[in-house]
Order: C-alpha cells, then sequence, then structure tokens
C-alpha cells in the first residue's frame, strides 16, 4: 500500500481512529458532552477527507476495496447521516438513565462497516463490513437495557441477522466454488463466458438475494423490522432506516451491476416479485397500525419496493434515479425519526398516534416538520420525495417495466391515506380527553431542533432545486458502467 | 479418498441435527464439540491442515473452556450435583461418542496412509494462510479486528449490571429462582423438577 492508497482510504482510517479515540477518552473521563463533541468532530473530518480521496479516484486498494466516486458518493451520504443522529441521539440520551458513551463507539463503527460496504468489491470486505454494520446494531438496538421491548428488539434482530448472514456466506460459497473467484469484476468476466447458465451459480445468487433482502427488510424478508423499528431507541431506528438500509443498496447496486449478475434473467424476475409485493404488502399493513413507529415501519418496506422499481429499471438512470430516491428517503426518514427522538421521555417512546394529537397547538414548529416529512414520504410536490418518485417513474418508464410502474403508482395512493391521518392528527383541534392528565412535552433539545430545522431544509431544496445532487449523482454513477 | 471427506461432512450435519434438537444445553454442547471436530476432519481431508488444528484449538478447544468457565463462574452449590446425576448416565454420551470414535477412526485412517492422498490438490500450511492474510487481505485483518471491538463494546455494554438499574437485577434473581436456581435445570429436566 502506497500513500494514494492511504489517501483514498482517509474517510475509512479517520472514522476508525475516531472510534479508537472515542473509546479512549471513556476510559479515561466519562462525560457525554465530551464523547459526543469528539465523535461529531471524527465524523467532520471524515467528511473533510472526502476532498483529498476525490483527487485520487478510482482507485483498487488491495482486492478488497475499491474506492470510486460512487463509493465517495456513499461515503458523504452515510457519514453526514450519522452526523445527524449523532445530533439527534445527545439530546435522546440526556433524558435516559444509561451509560450513554458507548452509543457513541458502536454508532461509529456501524457507520464505519457501511462505509466498508459501500467500497466493496470482494466478497470478504462485503461480509466483514456487513457483520462489523449487524454486530453493532445488535447492541445499538437493544441499548436502554431497561427497557424489555427493547432487548426483544435487539434478541429478533441478532437472530434474524445471523440467519440471514449464513445465507449470505452460503451463497457465496456456492459462487466461489463454481466461478473460482470472489472479486465483483472478475466474477463478470465468468459469468460473461456463459457461467452463468450454472446451476450452482443461480443458486449462489439465489442465497445471496436473501441476505440483501433481509437487510433492506423486502417482502418476505421484512418480519423483523416493525418490532425493530419499534423497540429499537429512535435516533437506532432512524440510523437502521438511513444508513444500514443505504448502505445495503449501494452494495446491491455495485455487486448486480458490476458482477453481472443482474442480467441473469432469473435474478431481475426475482427483484421484479420482490419489489412488487414489498409495495403492495407494506402500504397495505401500515394502513391498519395505530404506533408511529410501525407506520414508518411498514412505510420503509415499501419504500424499499419502489427503489428496487428503480433497480429493476437498470441501466445508468435507474441507478440515479435510485440514489435519489434514497438520498430523498434518507434525509426523511432521519427527519421524521428525529421527531419522534425529540418529543420521546425517559419513560417510552413517544410512538402512539394518539401522542401526535393536536401537537400543532402544542409544538407548532415540530409538527410543521413532522407534515413535511410525511408529505415526502407521501410523495407530494415541492418536497424530495416527490422528485425522487418522479425519477424512478421517469426510469421505469424508460426501461418500459410498465407493470412495476402501475404498482407504484396505486400503491403510493393508497400510501396516501396512513400518512394523511398522522397529520390529521398533528393538526386536531379537539384535545385529547384527559388533556390536563397528559404530562409534559419534554423540551426540544437545542441540538436536535437544529438538526430538524436543516433536515427540512435540504428536504424542501432536494424538491425544488434538485441540480446541484443530480449532478453529482450522476458523475457518481459514471463509475459503475 | 474423497469418501473420507463425504463420511467428516455428514458426521458434522448429523451432530448439527442432533445438537439443535437436543433439549439440555450440556448435551447440545457435547454434540456441539462434535460437530466442530468434525469440521476439522473435513478441512484436513481438503488438504488444509492448519485450518484443521486452528479449529480444534479455537472452537473446540478455546470456545468450549469458554463454556465450562461460565458454568463455574455460577458457582453452583452442592444440589447441583443431584440434579447433574441424571445427565451424566452413560446413554447422554452414546451419540456423541460414536460419532467422534467415526472421526478418530478416519484420522487414524489418514495418518497411516499419508504417502498416498491424492484427493488433495494442494497442501495449505501455515506460511500460505499467513502470506496471504498479510498480503492482499490484511485489510481484512484489520477489519476483523473493527468487528470484534464493536463486539466487545456492545457485549460490555448490553451485558453490563449498572446500565440494567435496580430492576434489572431483580428481574434476573426472580428468573434463577423460577428456573429452580441453577442453571442445569434449565433444560429438559425443568419440566419434571420442583420448580
Amino acid at each position: 500500500m502506497n500513500s494514494a492508497d492511504f489517501t483514498v482510504l482517509l474517510p475509512l482510517i479517520v472514522l476508525g481512529s475516531t472510534a479508537v479515540v472515542v473509546m479512549l477518552a471513556i476510559a479515561f473521563h466519562r462525560s457525554h458532552p465530551l464523547t459526543a463533541t469528539l465523535t461529531e468532530i471524527g465524523l467532520a473530518v471524515a467528511f473533510w477527507s472526502l476532498w483529498p480521496a476525490a483527487a485520487a479516484v478510482p482507485r483498487q486498494v488491495t482486492p478488497l476495496l475499491i474506492v470510486d466516486r460512487f463509493a465517495l458518493y456513499y461515503f458523504g451520504l452515510i457519514l453526514a447521516a450519522t452526523f445527524a443522529v449523532v445530533l439527534m441521539a445527545y439530546g435522546y440520551l440526556e433524558r435516559h438513565d444509561v451509560r450513554r458513551e458507548e452509543f457513541y463507539v458502536l454508532l461509529v463503527v456501524a457507520a464505519l462497516g457501511s462505509l466498508v460496504l459501500v467500497a466493496s468489491d470482494h466478497f470478504v470486505s462485503f461480509f466483514l463490513g456487513l457483520e462489523i454494520l449487524s454486530v453493532t446494531l445488535y447492541a445499538l438496538a437493544a441499548y436502554l437495557t431497561d427497557r424489555e421491548i427493547a432487548l426483544e428488539a435487539g434478541m429478533k434482530y441478532l437472530v434474524l441477522a445471523a440467519a440471514s448472514a449464513a445465507f449470505l456466506l452460503f451463497g457465496m460459497a456456492l459462487v466461489y466454488a463454481e466461478t473460482g473467484t470472489m472479486e465483483f469484476p472478475a466474477l463478470a468476466a465468468q459469468l460473461a463466458e456463459g457461467g452463468a447458465a450454472h446451476i450452482w451459480v443461480l443458486a449462489g445468487v439465489a442465497f445471496m438475494v436473501t441476505g440483501f433482502g433481509f437487510k433492506l427488510a423486502v417482502v418476505p424478508f421484512h418480519l423483523w423490522t416493525p418490532d425493530v423499528y419499534q423497540g429499537a431507541p429512535a435516533p437506532v431506528t432512524a440510523f437502521i432506516a438511513s444508513v444500514s438500509k443505504g448502505a445495503m443498496f449501494a452494495i446491491l447496486l455495485r455487486f448486480f451491476y458490476q458482477s453481472g449478475s443482474r442480467d441473469l434473467h432469473a435474478s431481475l424476475l426475482i427483484f421484479a416479485i420482490i419489489a412488487v409485493a414489498s409495495m403492495i404488502a407494506g402500504n397495505l399493513m401500515a394502513l391498519f397500525q395505530n404506533n408511529v413507529k410501525r407506520i414508518l415501519a411498514y412505510s420503509s418496506i415499501a419504500h424499499l419496493g419502489y427503489l428496487l422499481v428503480a433497480f429493476e429499471a437498470g441501466g445508468p438512470i435507474g441507478a440515479a434515479a435510485g440514489t435519489f430516491y434514497l438520498t430523498a428517503y434518507m434525509v426523511t426518514t432521519l427527519g421524521a425519526f428525529g421527531v419522534i427522538a425529540a418529543l420521546s421521555s425517559s419513560g417510552r417512546d413517544a410512538e402512539e398516534i394518539e401522542d401526535y394529537r393536536g401537537l400543532f397547538w402544542r409544538r407548532p414548529v415540530l409538527a410543521v416538520v413532522f407534515t413535511a416529512m410525511l408529505f415526502s414520504l407521501a410523495g407530494i410536490p415541492l418536497t424530495a420525495g416527490f422528485l425522487g418518485k418522479f425519477y424512478t417513474v421517469a426510469a421505469g418508464a424508460s426501461a418500459a417495466i410498465w407493470s412495476l410502474i402501475f404498482v407504484l403508482v396505486v400503491t403510493s395512493a393508497i400510501g396516501l391515506f396512513y400518512y394523511l391521518r398522522v397529520v390529521v392528527a398533528l393538526y386536531a383541534t379537539e384535545p385529547a380527553p384527559d388533556e390536563a392528565e397528559r404530562p409534559p412535552l419534554p423540551a426540544v433539545p437545542a441540538m436536535g431542533g437544529l438538526t430538524l430545522a436543516a433536515l427540512t431544509g435540504v428536504l424542501i431544496w432536494l424538491g425544488v432545486y434538485p441540480q446541484v445532487v443530480l449532478n453529482a449523482i450522476r458523475a457518481a454513477m459514471s463509475a459503475l458502467f | 479418498m474423497a469418501s473420507l471427506f463425504y463420511i467428516a461432512a455428514i458426521v458434522a450435519v448429523l451432530a448439527t441435527i442432533l445438537m439443535l434438537t437436543r433439549l439440555n444445553p450440556v448435551h447440545a454442547l457435547l454434540y456441539l464439540t462434535v460437530s466442530l471436530l468434525a469440521v476439522a476432519v473435513v478441512f484436513f481431508t481438503l488438504g488444509a491442515p492448519f485450518m484443521a488444528a486452528l479449529e480444534v484449538i479455537v472452537y473446540a478447544g478455546a470456545i468450549m473452556v469458554l463454556f465450562v468457565f461460565v458454568v463455574m463462574l455460577l458457582n453452583l452449590g452442592k444440589h447441583t450435583v443431584d440434579a447433574e446425576r441424571p445427565l451424566a448416565r452413560p446413554e447422554a454420551f452414546t451419540g456423541p461418542g460414536i460419532l467422534a470414535a467415526i472421526l478418530l477412526f478416519e484420522v487414524v485412517f489418514v495418518l497411516a496412509r499419508a504417502q498416498s492422498r491424492t484427493f488433495v490438490l494442494a497442501q495449505v500450511g501455515p506460511r500460505e494462510v499467513g502470506l496471504s492474510l498479510y498480503g492482499p487481505y490484511l485489510l481484512g485483518v484489520e477489519l476483523a479486528s473493527i468487528l470484534l471491538l464493536g463486539a466487545l463494546v456492545g457485549a460490555y455494554h448490553v451485558g453490563s449490571r449498572r446500565a440494567q438499574g435496580r430492576t434489572g437485577v431483580v428481574r434476573s434473581d426472580r428468573v434463577r429462582v423460577a428456573a429452580g436456581g441453577d442453571l442445569v435445570r434449565a433444560g429438559d429436566d425443568r419440566s419434571s423438577g420442583p420448580a
């Protein structure tokens, strides 16, 4: 490894050092503000190091990692989202009587795993990145150890993620046994020579789809989603919904585009079925929920289905549409869970629709922010979510996958209902019957409030003037083709 | 020699199935040990003696010792001796014993006919493993260390008593009482026990 290798790996190196520095700082002096500040500095420096790295890309560093413009775009997305999660988590953890500092070590390590994931073009780094992400998420989901529901969430995530990792690993083994390579580009060469038709390669890819599907929480691998979303602390849920899924979608794009597995007829068919099932099941099941976290969980299943439509469309247009959709979704979902985190008290998270009834009259700014996020999820114009859906439909139309677009449009219309149901509750005028007995809302922490304001700003900026981000995405996607 | 591989593989699968279906954790651990040993023999027949040794040392050795330590640290009193008596019946060792005997036979057979190993394509020794781990896969080693760091911090937090607060301590005491006061009875004896 020479200096250029280290330059492109700077974001990973900085983040790895941050984890160690924060851990040592905790060992010597336990202080919540200090730990959070160190974490934010580390994340900011890692974000800054994207620029020196950008001057040296694309570069293959050892057979394991490739840093190209595609990876750098997702690096930026993951680092920015983690930065926002830390800001939200600070105020949230202040209200809880737990040891708060370890949270940041785990979060940084999880972000590092996500970075490895988006930069890997080898089965070994793919699996290691995935495991770093998963193992830290088990602990993060169960972080509030005095809540039984959080422990249950952590346990469910552990068992199911371990099972899906076994599927993924077995799939990799089958592909390796048949093709003799674990590097994506070499795999593409093998498949192009006709190895694709071999039954073991197909079986291997099918097993890998299971692993991907679990992490993306698409039907039929979605069963953990509502329970984990509900049980995990709100900032952790925000992290799972944004960073974990974003990194997984990035590796999905890279693996299936670069290894040529996407060109297999079978994998396109599998993903089309998964996309349709996710869009329909996610939206229908969300209709029957009264818990806002569970509504968002089912809505995330549907949104991943929409993302797979962009994946199905294929080509640079599909990849760009998917990445834009994901960017918009990450901003939106961070904002939505940020509101939940800001309203949560020490005893429980604010997750029932009843908690939000008449919120506008008590906390007008938070209610407006939440409304903006829900509108974006529903795909109302002037928000990022609308443009995301627009580009996805456009990409689908260019690939003439009309049946998928039809399902997307119909299920989006169904989705409107449950988003608007929450919005209506926000602005309901009649006070709840036990208004006097309701506990006072916790004060919105300054950092969390600023983060939410910034996220709303980004949401509208993306919805009104997406050109800057779109150009960045197009430049990034050129690395895949 | 291919048949040796298949025999060891079948033993591994059988031992794993039996491990999963045992109701008593101690019996399950016996089968787990056999399963790990069988995987070691699989590595051996495939020409990776170093991996086989690691499998025995790390999994069948260290991890099993860890289980034993946990049982010791629980500091079970005299009454557990009575509770364990039914577990130590000879039948409990028959299954794992037979499977382990098959593996032993295989290893002896291979060692006795060391000259005629035609099934093995290439021997992968410690040198090759070390060169590839600290050559092209150096980053993989570093990432594995990060993985362990994350797992360690996570286990430390979730497992620590102080983080659980008072309620957690009380609850775990109640669980102990409900389970009959010792770990061993958490298995198939629990239904018939006086809990």
